[in-house]
């Protein structure tokens, strides 16, 4: 056997400009295609973690009916006792509770349908990376009565700056009108254009106030030590508290959990179209490599050379130049993902239109080892699709018409 | 001894569309130690009479026993484990391996019947210093002539230890003075170890140098001779 893999690889260099050629391609194939499939699972695993660490944190708890009717009076029975559960729950970083409106935002320009979050300023601090975000101007703090914070997106809109004033109109608990007048102590820019135009942030108490006059809360968030505790924390909050209703961040938000879920799937639709379309190029040059030794093939079937021996010669050529090429182009590319991994591709110049779709402009490219031994799997499925072919042509043929040739 | 017999041996070629007679009850008996030719005009069926002895084509009709055995009736796969074990092969375009050496060349064929690595490397040495190619054992075919291509083709012949070798055309790509040489090559390892060579020839000095003749016409024996009985007993070469 081990003469076939000499013959083999000695048969791949008669032509070496031809072989190098595409081996050149497949090692670029290769290699482009992991990086690109490493760069939409660093895209999906940044969306990811934004959503969670900005948005919508590992688990929420509301009134069992808040998140489908939004009613003000919706509020979480207890939240104190769940605060306080949670707060001695070891699994649980922080909390942050939150009271929530739907309103509008009015500057003497213009108007803008919102989401006004009032939150405790230090447990949301601690909960959320929206502190992070800040790029204008200073958290909720003392510096302005009634502080609120507001996205670029919406300042832009709204024009308005730091210090300006801006009235928020909002339904109170009895389902009547009510306003307020917030002065603006920070601007904030998240990976989401939408989300900077769609939301706003106030203290609690405040909010509160207008709403109710006292403080209540429509929302807990928590950050947990590892998201994959989410699912016990949030049902051990479920068995305890019947009254609200929990929910882990892919309950709140499934196509995230899909997306995240299917993220290798990616990668394994381009590697395969990659390789398929490798692999008729290398059945295109073992076939012209058959042709072009038809006698020579004639000559090993005439002395002796069993069919199996020739099929399994020209089978090795073609995997031999398949996996040399497919190996030094994942070689590659787990260099580039190891220099890219660490720090980022960065795609500043796209910032706006990556901000339309909720995306930061430095994505960490990865593939996991899962991921790679899927990838292994198709080159060897296309390696062999390259081969089958022409290695049953070569078993075919006949020793006296081959050598006429 | 007769190492070759054919009864009867008939090859059509499509038979059902337009039939070719390529081969006409052709029934010859060839003795082991015999330097044959087989001579004809184009298209007289001689490379198809060679190729049926090879066992590389199956006849219509008749028979060849290769050492008593019937070759006709053999499958595919044990035909080709046959010839490498009985024939040696000797093309007109000396098809060698161009990635091999010329030492590799002659070894191939001792690797696919699996003899050890010191015997192949002792023999292929042994027979390409006979056919004259000593200094030439590392040289690949590009860098060698045609003539001496041909040498190693008929040592990788001989390597296999074949009952007889077969020669199509062996001279036709070489100028004279090369295909000379080979003909003293071919004819000595006649004369001297009873090496049974059958050609399929039209080159004149091939036919001079055979001990017979067997001439085809439209795919049948026309003539069977004998001669240069003398030539080849005093050891001189037609010129």
């Amino acid at each position: 056997m081990s003469i076939l893999f000499q013959i083999s690889w000695r048969n791949i260099w008669r032509h070496p400009a031809r072989s190098g050629i595409l081996m050149g391609a497949i090692i670029v194939g290769t290699w482009g295609g992991i990086l690109v499939a490493g760069w939409g699972n660093g895209l999906i695993e940044q969306r990811v973690d934004y959503l969670i660490s900005t948005e919508l944190s590992h688990g929420q708890v509301h009134h069992p009916e808040y998140r489908a009717e939004r009613e003000p009076w919706m509020t979480i029975p207890d939240a104190e006792s769940i605060l306080a559960y949670l707060e001695g729950d070891e699994r649980v970083q922080s909390v942050s509770p939150r009271t929530l409106s739907e309103g509008m935002a009015r500057s003497p320009v213009t108007t803008s349908g919102v989401r006004i979050h009032g939150v405790h300023p230090e447990k949301e601090r601690a909960t959320t990376a929206l502190y992070d975000r800040l790029e204008k101007g200073d958290w909720l703090g003392d510096e302005f009565r009634n502080p609120v914070l507001i996205g670029g997106q919406l300042a832009d809109k709204l024009r308005l700056e730091i210090g300006n004033r801006l009235v928020l109109q909002f339904q109170d608990i009895d389902n009547e009108i009510t306003a307020g007048a917030f002065h603006i102590s920070g601007i904030f820019r998240s990976a989401s254009s939408d989300y900077d135009e769609r939301n706003v942030f106030v203290k609690s108490d405040d909010l509160s106030a207008l709403i109710a006059g006292e403080t209540f809360y429509h929302e807990i968030a928590m950050s947990l030590t590892s998201s994959d505790q989410a699912d016990g924390v949030i049902a051990d909050v479920n068995e305890r508290f019947p009254d609200v209703h929990a929910q882990t961040w892919h309950e709140l938000s499934p196509e995230i959990r899909y997306i995240a879920a299917y993220s290798g799937t990616l990668t394994y639709f381009l590697m395969a179209i990659i390789m398929m379309a490798l692999a008729f190029g290398i059945l295109n040059t073992m076939l012209m490599a058959i042709f072009e030794r038809m006698r020579e093939l004639g000559m090993l079937l005439s002395i002796g050379m069993n069919r199996i021996r020739v099929f399994a010669m020209i089978m090795l050529e073609s995997l031999m130049l398949t996996f040399s090429g497919a190996l030094a182009g994942i070689l590659l590319s787990v260099l580039t993902l190891w220099y890219l991994g660490d720090r980022g591709i960065d795609m500043g110049m796209f910032a706006d239109g990556l901000a339309e779709f909720g995306f930061d402009t430095i994505t960490y490219p990865f593939v996991t080892a899962g991921e790679f031994f899927g990838i292994v799997i198709i080159v060897i499925f296309a390696a062999l699709i390259a081969a089958v072919y022409p290695a049953i042509k070569a078993f075919r043929l006949n020793p006296v018409e081959a050598s006429k040739e | 001894m007769s190492i070759i017999r054919t009864e009867n041996l008939s090859k059509i070629y499509n038979p059902e569309t337009v039939p070719v007679h390529a081969l006409r009850d052709v029934s010859i008996t060839i003795d082991e130690g015999e330097f044959t030719s087989i001579v004809g005009p184009s298209g007289s069926g001689k490379t198809t009479l060679l190729n049926m002895l090879g066992g590389l084509d199956k006849p219509t009709s008749g028979n060849a026993f290769i050492n008593g055995t019937n070759i006709t009736e053999m499958s595919d796969s044990t035909l080709i484990d046959f010839r490498l074990h009985n024939i040696g092969f000797v093309f007109q375009h000396y098809n060698l391996v161009p990635v091999f050496t010329a030492r590799e060349n002659v070894s191939f064929i001792m690797l696919l019947q699996k003899k050890s690595r010191k015997v192949m490397a002792e023999r292929a040495d042994k027979l390409l210093d006979e056919v004259g190619l000593g200094d030439r054992k590392d040289a690949r075919p590009k860098e060698m002539s045609g003539g001496q291509q041909q040498r190693v083709a008929v040592a990788r012949a001989l390597a296999s230890e074949p009952r007889f070798i077969l020669a199509d055309e062996p001279t036709a790509n070489l100028d004279s003075a090369s295909a000379m040489n080979l003909l003293d090559i071919m004819e000595q390892m006649n004369r001297n170890n009873g090496v049974t060579f059958i050609f399929s020839t039209h080159d004149q000095r091939v036919i001079d140098r055979a001990r017979r003749v067997i001439t085809m016409m439209d795919g049948a024996v026309d003539s069977d001779e004998y001669h240069n009985r003398e030539k080849a007993a005093t050891g001189g070469g037609g010129q």
